[in-house]
């Protein structure tokens, strides 16, 4: 265990910082995540892509109806938008283990950073979807009892996903409060 | 029917005779006990002004008076039957540390309610219940996604034993565990009102007159719409004499229901009462339903101050608490423990927050404001933003006709957030939030970007300090 360090990790008086989501870059040291959940959210988009055309070319096929087809060029055009702000966005998560606290960071548009003491867990979530497993990939929630709290880590190995599990309920076992 | 679990119950009645001792065994298993044999009556009551409800002006127009009649009664029998069968199979006792709620003929339910997660026990008395003598206790657990186990029905000594018994267990289980965590929730058993119309143990804070009760839900929105609506009606009645009763009666419904929620909170709020006793709130309020409620002040996630725009005038606020344990999905919101004053002065809710939050001054709060470039976001209500951190807690200030305050005790923060959206980017802004178990929390809106994170930090620190303060 990390002795209980009386102060903390004091996080720095934050220098100008070198990134958007980037602060206190001298305390925090960023992890990404494996590059395979790209393959993950792709595949995902595919299939609501493919249901989606599907449905709509069908329909367009069937009724000659000008509106469907414009609708279906749209579904496409955004698909291959999203498609590429999925690359960017898998790379834009990270988390960082600090003494007393998860980091999790994400989004591309609107950018969010999460600070979740590790005392204040409830439970620690491990899933993998099918689609995940096939990649080896887990996703780990962490839970406080703040709905809004956010600390969501996906694409993940297994046994980095097992090593966060085990070290989030450590710590949280360790320094329990709770509410 | 079958089911050999509901063989246990072949006790009639209530059993006064419970054996009155908290300092049971664990290993003793008393009877299961069952809730009032009046409740299913009451039940059928209630479900029979939902029924009337649901069949609505059109039906009764197009059926007739005797055909309506005759549907809601058949209805509320049938929830009264219902209501019979359920009441057979409900039933409930204290086992050890838990008290087990059973319930359900087809989906049987068995609850183990565990005292040591108890928030809070709340007697309630709707109306129907004060009639009949009844109350119904309501147990607040942490974690829990709604209000537990309602066990409605129990006479309103019974229910004052068993809540009494209990917040005693409750109280012992912490003890002997060594958590301090429902240790606000005792409240010195000793000090339980017998009788629930009696005046709230403790010293009183502070009592809401009726007369300004009145006048701050006639300063809402809702009210000054009344004689707009009055008008239309009389308009639409002398212009056409084709209206029917039904129709005048449409509209009185819907008018109604717009004018529900300050009529609400003037029968909600009525005879509203504060008391500090220890560690504890006890909240007295209502007019048709009186509750009481306790509140432990360690449970307090955060405090909100709100000054409508109507109320300027009379330079009025209200108060509010969000408590952990009472979700805010909950679609009965009344019965969260939430007001704090419904309505008062400035040096009332000054003397109120300085009672519930030691040490803060709410007109000496350190505010600070976004920079300039956030009028590009929150053109006209730039200058009432405000975020700022006072000693123990952190005081956010936003709302330009409703202006509203939150304070969020830094020992109650379960975590930071700072988001920024695609304008803030541009405008090198951030939003910085602190959660909390219970309400939205507070965001600091439209931030710096360096001071934001610089307040994340902050934020974060004295979240650390504060837990470790205890």
């Amino acid at each position: 265990m990390s002795g209980d360090g009386s102060a903390g990790p004091s996080p720095a008086p934050p220098l100008p910082p070198a990134g958007p989501l980037e602060p206190w870059p001298d305390t925090v040291r960023w992890q990404s995540i494996s590059s395979d959940l790209i393959w993950v959210e792709l595949i995902r988009l595919a299939m609501v892509l493919v249901v989606l055309a599907l449905g709509l070319g069908v329909g367009w096929a069937l009724s000659g109806n000008g509106f469907l087809g414009a609708a279906l060029g749209v579904v496409l055009l955004l698909g291959v938008l999203r498609s590429v702000t999925i690359v960017r966005a898998v790379r834009a998560w990270g988390y960082a283990e600090r003494e007393d606290d998860l980091l999790v960071r994400h989004g591309l548009l609107v950018r969010r950073l999460s600070i979740v003491p590790y005392s204040r867990m409830q439970f620690v979530d491990v899933s993998a979807g099918p689609l995940e497993r096939a990649f080896k990939l887990a996703t780990v929630q962490l839970h406080t009892a703040a709905a809004a709290s956010d600390a969501r880590v996906p694409g993940l190995r297994p046994a980095e996903a097992s090593r966060l599990r085990d070290r989030l309920t450590a710590l949280g076992e360790d320094r329990a409060e709770g509410l | 029917m079958s089911d050999p679990a509901a063989r246990g119950t072949d006790q009639p009645g209530p059993a006064p005779a419970e054996p009155a001792a908290s300092a049971r065994p664990p290993e003793g298993v008393e009877p299961r006990q069952r809730l009032h044999p009046l409740s299913p009556a009451l039940h059928g009551a209630k479900s029979l002004v939902v029924v009337i409800a649901g069949l609505s002006w059109s039906t009764l127009s197009r059926v007739g008076f005797g055909w309506f009649a005759l549907m809601a009664v058949v209805l509320a029998l049938g929830t009264t039957v219902l209501a019979v069968v359920s009441w057979y199979y409900t039933g409930y006792h204290v086992v050890g540390r838990e008290l087990r709620v059973y319930e359900g003929l087809i989906w049987r339910r068995t609850r183990a309610i565990p005292l040591e997660r108890l928030q809070a026990v709340e007697v309630v008395r709707p109306l129907l219940a004060q009639l009949t003598g009844l109350a119904e206790l309501r147990l607040e657990v942490v974690g829990g996604g709604k209000t537990e186990a309602p066990l409605a029905y129990l006479s309103v000594a019974e229910a004052t034993v068993l809540r009494g018994r209990l917040l005693a267990l409750a109280g012992r289980v912490a003890a002997e565990t060594g958590t301090p965590e429902p240790a606000g929730v005792v409240a010195g058993p000793a000090g339980l009102p017998t009788g629930l119309p009696a005046p709230p143990p403790g010293r009183p804070l502070h009592s809401v007159r009726n007369n300004d009760l009145l006048v701050s839900q006639l300063l809402t929105p809702q009210a000054f719409m009344i004689p707009f609506g009055v008008a239309f009606v009389v308009a639409q009645f002398l212009s056409e004499d084709s209206w029917s009763f039904i129709a005048v009666a449409s509209t009185l419904t819907a008018m109604a229901g717009v004018l529900l929620q300050p009529v609400r909170r003037v029968l909600d709020d009525w005879n509203f009462r504060l008391a500090r006793d220890e560690g504890t709130l006890r909240i007295r309020n209502g007019l048709l339903e009186t509750r009481a409620q306790t509140v432990p002040l360690d449970r307090v996630q955060t405090v909100g101050v709100t000054w409508p725009l109507l109320w300027r005038v009379k330079g009025w606020l209200r108060l509010r608490l969000e408590v952990a344990g009472y979700s805010a999905g909950e679609a009965d919101e009344r019965n969260r423990p939430d007001r704090l004053l419904p309505v008062g002065n400035q040096a009332t809710g000054e003397a109120i927050v300085a009672e519930v939050l030691p040490g803060v001054q709410l007109a000496a709060l350190p505010f600070s404001p976004p920079p300039t470039r956030a009028r590009w976001l929150n053109p006209l209500s730039r200058s009432v933003l405000g975020a700022g951190l006072d000693v123990r807690v952190f005081a956010v200030r936003s709302g330009l006709l409703t202006r509203q305050l939150t304070l969020v005790p830094y020992a109650r923060i379960q975590s930071v957030r700072v988001v920024q959206g695609p304008v803030q980017r541009r405008l090198r802004l951030a939003t910085v939030h602190a959660d909390t178990a219970g309400g939205a929390g507070a965001a600091a809106q439209d931030r710096d970007l360096a001071e934001a994170w610089a307040l994340a930090a902050e934020l974060t620190a004295r979240a650390h300090a504060a837990r470790r303060a205890g």
